[in-house]
């Protein structure tokens, strides 16, 4: 019991919380895509693209809100470049999606080498990281649990709030419903004259914008620097996340706390010496279990119509010889 | 064909048709005049007037493809007509796109529905024109706005449910109130009550009079006979592009509907032929299957195919013709009954078995399962045969001897092509036919299922298809015929068994096929004969 209380504290849930953020919000924005029926697979890209010009932008202006404007500006980019080229030229999402991670990552690399003369990371250079929000009254109300609500980057309460805004925009908003509408039945849309195309730059670009929020977010939130390759897969994992929660902002919540506390429980065994590679699988272990777990639900029927199949092959290669003879 | 219009009082209508100007006009809600529409040779409509006074409903009849979706595309802006004008409330009108026609009070429910499942009803009737308060939808307004609507022209629909579980005849329903909302004061149907059930139908037709009785005007097109009689005030029939005759309904008997829209001057160049009595190749009992939205598509049907003996199935299409195919080819299981091909039960096999046990199929859309239109003619003859000698050897083909044998039937069916390598959607309709029919007819079955053969062909290439037909009768083969094209089958059936609404509603030995009374069972009305069995 002692050891659990150890593990499990508040800290670890504030810890689960600051993890959770930067996926949360890279998955909300893969939201809009998924529900404008595109599949995001450069998620990681553009959060990566993120966080370095976050970095760049706050060594430059010396102020982190700006680095965080210029870490969203180049997010966009990314997602301009990929609506003109999945949406307008109509290329294959996954292919142009890859190749702007590939893009992002090498890109990040050469800038760095360019620009710092460095490789591996940029630390200090006069980076400004993201302020403390500390809630007054958070202390006097919550007492111990203060740390629940209070002494988190601008970004995370971003990304929380983002969640029931999301709710309110696919339900209540007329662009947030032709989102769904041009994802679920493109030809609905267009006999209803709603533009097809515009929708889904909207749904492109507010995708570049959380993504890139979440990658300033990676470089400037509770560490401030930049590593080659820093996104080290969230943006995959929030692809596999919203696969399975078709973009529905609650499922989205739920998925990305799922990861973002097995991150923060992988954080905390590292301090009780268990060998760092293992614990390191740990929260893409829990992730991919609980996806299968819940993809083995979701889809019995598949799995139904493949046994019958089966079955129904075996059957007739015992019971009809005589139909099975191929005549040559 | 149509010069030989039935009587001459619908003559007269045809010739006042170009003089229905000035005040004749005033007071229609649509007045279409000497429209013409042409897709590459092909005349969909041919100089049709149509003129719909405010406050009937009046239907427009006829067999498929005689012009009737056309020429509503054509009036809702769908498609742009190549002569003739439209006058939409007395004013001269260039629809040039829909938003032309919802404008100017009209509204189209096409047999196509588009709705968002995972939306509610009222989000549905309400995409692309939502009620908003402070920039957010207000889901109750448009809630409260649907049930209104809804309740007015006993549609019922509960607003607040998902449209992905609800049965096509609400969708339809829904389709309806979108067009209300949108303002729509005439409004047009096509082929309503092709996915409905009787009982919805019934319910259909109620709301369309109360659309009328609020001063309302329907446009509804059909081709089921007792619902036209039913529920419309006027009717237009067409028949080739072409319109037969616009009456008053209460004028009119089904008798002469039938006439008008099936024709009176079949060509009926009726093949020679030895009489042949050979044995059973295909029985059919009882037989009942599902179509794709579950409904019943085939009711009870019973028919034998002997050896040297063409079997014509007749029928307007979507009678179950299309779900008899693919049961008899195995790719529909049958819900009840028996189809035995040489005394086996289809029901066991796969189409692959069935095709290894005897069935050869001319598929009824051919680009969709005939061919594949992108590989070469000698892919395409070699398809269902490439696991054997001497097409392959050891699982590799021999492109030597496909090669040949396909020169071999290009030379055989005359088919017009380069040469063997050449990719099918090169061919006109008529040759890519052919190359069905090669391959089909050189498989050494001894069924052929035979569906439409010469839909979209050209004469010279109708007449060959024609020829080879009934080669492969002499040779012994059983053949069932479907088509929709009466003269094909009074050309070459012995027997013609009539369907109508997943039955058989009869049987015209081909020798005295007589059109009226395939007309008569086709359009559903039994004759007297088979009355009993039908009731």
């Amino acid at each position: 019991m002692e050891i659990l209380d150890k593990l499990v504290n508040v800290a670890l849930i504030a810890a689960t919380l600051r993890t959770t953020a930067p996926i949360l919000l890279v998955a909300l924005g893969g939201s809009f895509t998924t529900k404008a029926g595109i599949f995001n697979i450069g998620l990681e890209g553009q959060m990566l693209a993120g966080a370095f010009f976050a970095v760049l932008g706050s060594i430059w202006t010396g102020s982190a809100f700006a680095g965080v404007a210029c870490g969203v500006a180049a997010a966009l980019v990314f997602a301009l470049v990929f609506a003109v080229l999945v949406v307008s030229f109509r290329a294959n999402e996954v292919v142009v999606g890859l190749a702007l991670n590939i893009l992002a990552g090498g890109m990040t690399i050469s800038l760095m080498k360019a620009i710092f003369g460095t490789r591996g990371s940029i630390v200090g250079q006069g980076i400004v990281g993201l302020p403390k929000v500390q809630l007054p009254g958070a202390r006097a109300v919550l007492g111990s649990w203060a740390p629940l609500i209070s002494g988190f980057t601008p970004i995370v309460y971003v990304a929380f709030i983002a969640v029931p805004l999301l709710v309110l925009f696919y339900n209540r908003t007329r662009l947030g419903l032709y989102i769904r509408v041009v994802g679920e039945k493109p030809e609905a849309a267009e006999a209803l004259g709603i533009s097809i195309t515009r929708v889904r730059y909207t749904a492109s670009l507010l995708c570049g914008l959380l993504a890139g929020l979440a990658g300033a977010h990676l470089s400037l939130g509770y560490i401030t620097m930049f590593t080659e390759n820093m996104s080290s897969g969230r943006g995959f994992m929030a692809v596999a996340i919203l696969i399975f929660s078709n973009g529905d902002p609650l499922k989205v919540l739920a998925g990305c706390l799922l990861f973002g506390f097995a991150d923060a429980f992988s954080l905390r065994l590292q301090t009780f010496g268990y060998p760092s590679y293992l614990v390191l699988t740990v929260p893409y272990v829990v992730a991919l279990t609980a996806l299968f777990a819940l993809s083995y639900r979701a889809r019995p029927k598949i799995i139904k119509e493949t046994l019958a199949l089966m079955q129904k092959l075996l059957s007739a290669d015992r019971n009809t010889e005589p139909g099975g003879k191929h005549p040559s | 064909m149509v010069s030989n219009a039935p009587g001459s009082s619908t003559r007269h209508n045809v010739s006042t048709g170009h003089n229905l100007a000035g005040p004749n006009l005033a007071g229609m809600a649509v007045a279409l005049t000497g429209i013409t529409k042409r897709f590459g040779a092909f005349v969909a409509n041919d100089g049709i007037d149509l003129a719909v006074r405010r406050g009937e409903i009046h239907a427009i009849i006829g067999e498929n493809g005689a012009g009737k979706t056309t020429l509503m595309n054509i009036l809702f802006g769908l498609l742009q007509p190549d002569e003739g004008s439209i006058r939409l409330n007395d004013e001269e009108t260039d629809v040039a796109d829909p938003a032309v026609a919802i404008k100017a009070g009209l509204g189209m429910v096409h047999q196509h529905f588009k709705l968002v499942p995972s939306l509610s009803v009222a989000d549905n009737v309400f995409l692309g024109m939502e009620i908003r308060r402070h920039g957010l939808i207000d889901h109750a307004a448009q809630i409260a706005r649907t049930r209104e609507l809804s309740e007015r022209f006993g549609l019922r629909v509960d607003p607040t449910e998902r449209v992905g579980l609800l049965s096509v005849g609400i969708e339809q329903r829904i389709e309806i109130l979108k067009v209300l909302v949108r303002g729509a004061r005439t409004i047009i149907l096509d082929e309503p009550t092709a996915v409905l059930t009787p009982q919805e139908s019934r319910e259909l037709f109620q709301t369309l009079r109360s659309f009328v009785a609020e001063g309302m005007t329907v446009i509804f097109i059909s081709h089921h006979l007792e619902e036209v009689m039913e529920v419309s005030d006027t009717v237009t029939v067409l028949r080739n592009g072409k319109r037969v005759a616009t009456r008053p309904t209460a004028e009119l008997t089904k008798d002469e509907l039938v006439r008008m829209m099936v024709g009176r001057e079949v060509s009926f160049d009726r093949r020679p032929r030895e009489p042949q009595r050979g044995e059973v190749v295909l029985e059919v009992e009882e037989l009942w299957a599902r179509d794709d939205r579950r409904l019943p598509a085939l009711r009870d049907v019973n028919f034998t195919v002997r050896s040297g003996e063409v079997v014509g199935i007749a029928g307007v299409a979507g009678n179950g013709q299309t779900e008899l195919a693919e049961v008899l080819s195995g790719l529909r299981p049958a819900s009840h009954g028996v189809a035995r091909l040489k005394g086996r039960n289809l029901a066991a096999f796969s189409p692959a078995e069935i095709r290894a046990a005897g069935l050869a199929h001319v598929p009824g859309d051919r680009m969709a399962r005939g061919v594949d239109r992108n590989a070469s003619i000698a892919a395409n003859m070699l398809m269902g045969r490439q696991h054997r000698a001497p097409w392959s050897r050891g699982g590799v083909l021999n492109w030597n001897v496909i090669g040949q044998n396909a020169s071999k039937l290009i030379k055989d069916f005359d088919i017009r092509a380069q040469g063997s390598s050449d990719a099918v959607k090169r061919l006109s309709g008529g040759n890519i036919q052919k190359v069905v029919l090669a391959r089909e007819f050189t498989n050494g079955a001894d069924f052929l299922l035979i569906d439409q053969p010469t839909r979209g062909v050209d004469i010279g290439a109708q007449e060959a298809i024609h020829d080879e037909i009934m080669r492969q009768r002499a040779a012994g083969r059983a053949i069932l015929l479907i088509s929709v094209q009466l003269d094909e089958l009074a050309a070459l059936a012995d027997r013609i068994l009539v369907m109508f609404n997943g039955r058989i509603m009869g049987e015209v030995a081909g020798d005295d096929a007589d059109e009226d009374r395939i007309g008569m069972m086709m359009a559903g009305v039994a004759a007297p004969e088979f009355a009993a069995e039908t009731a």
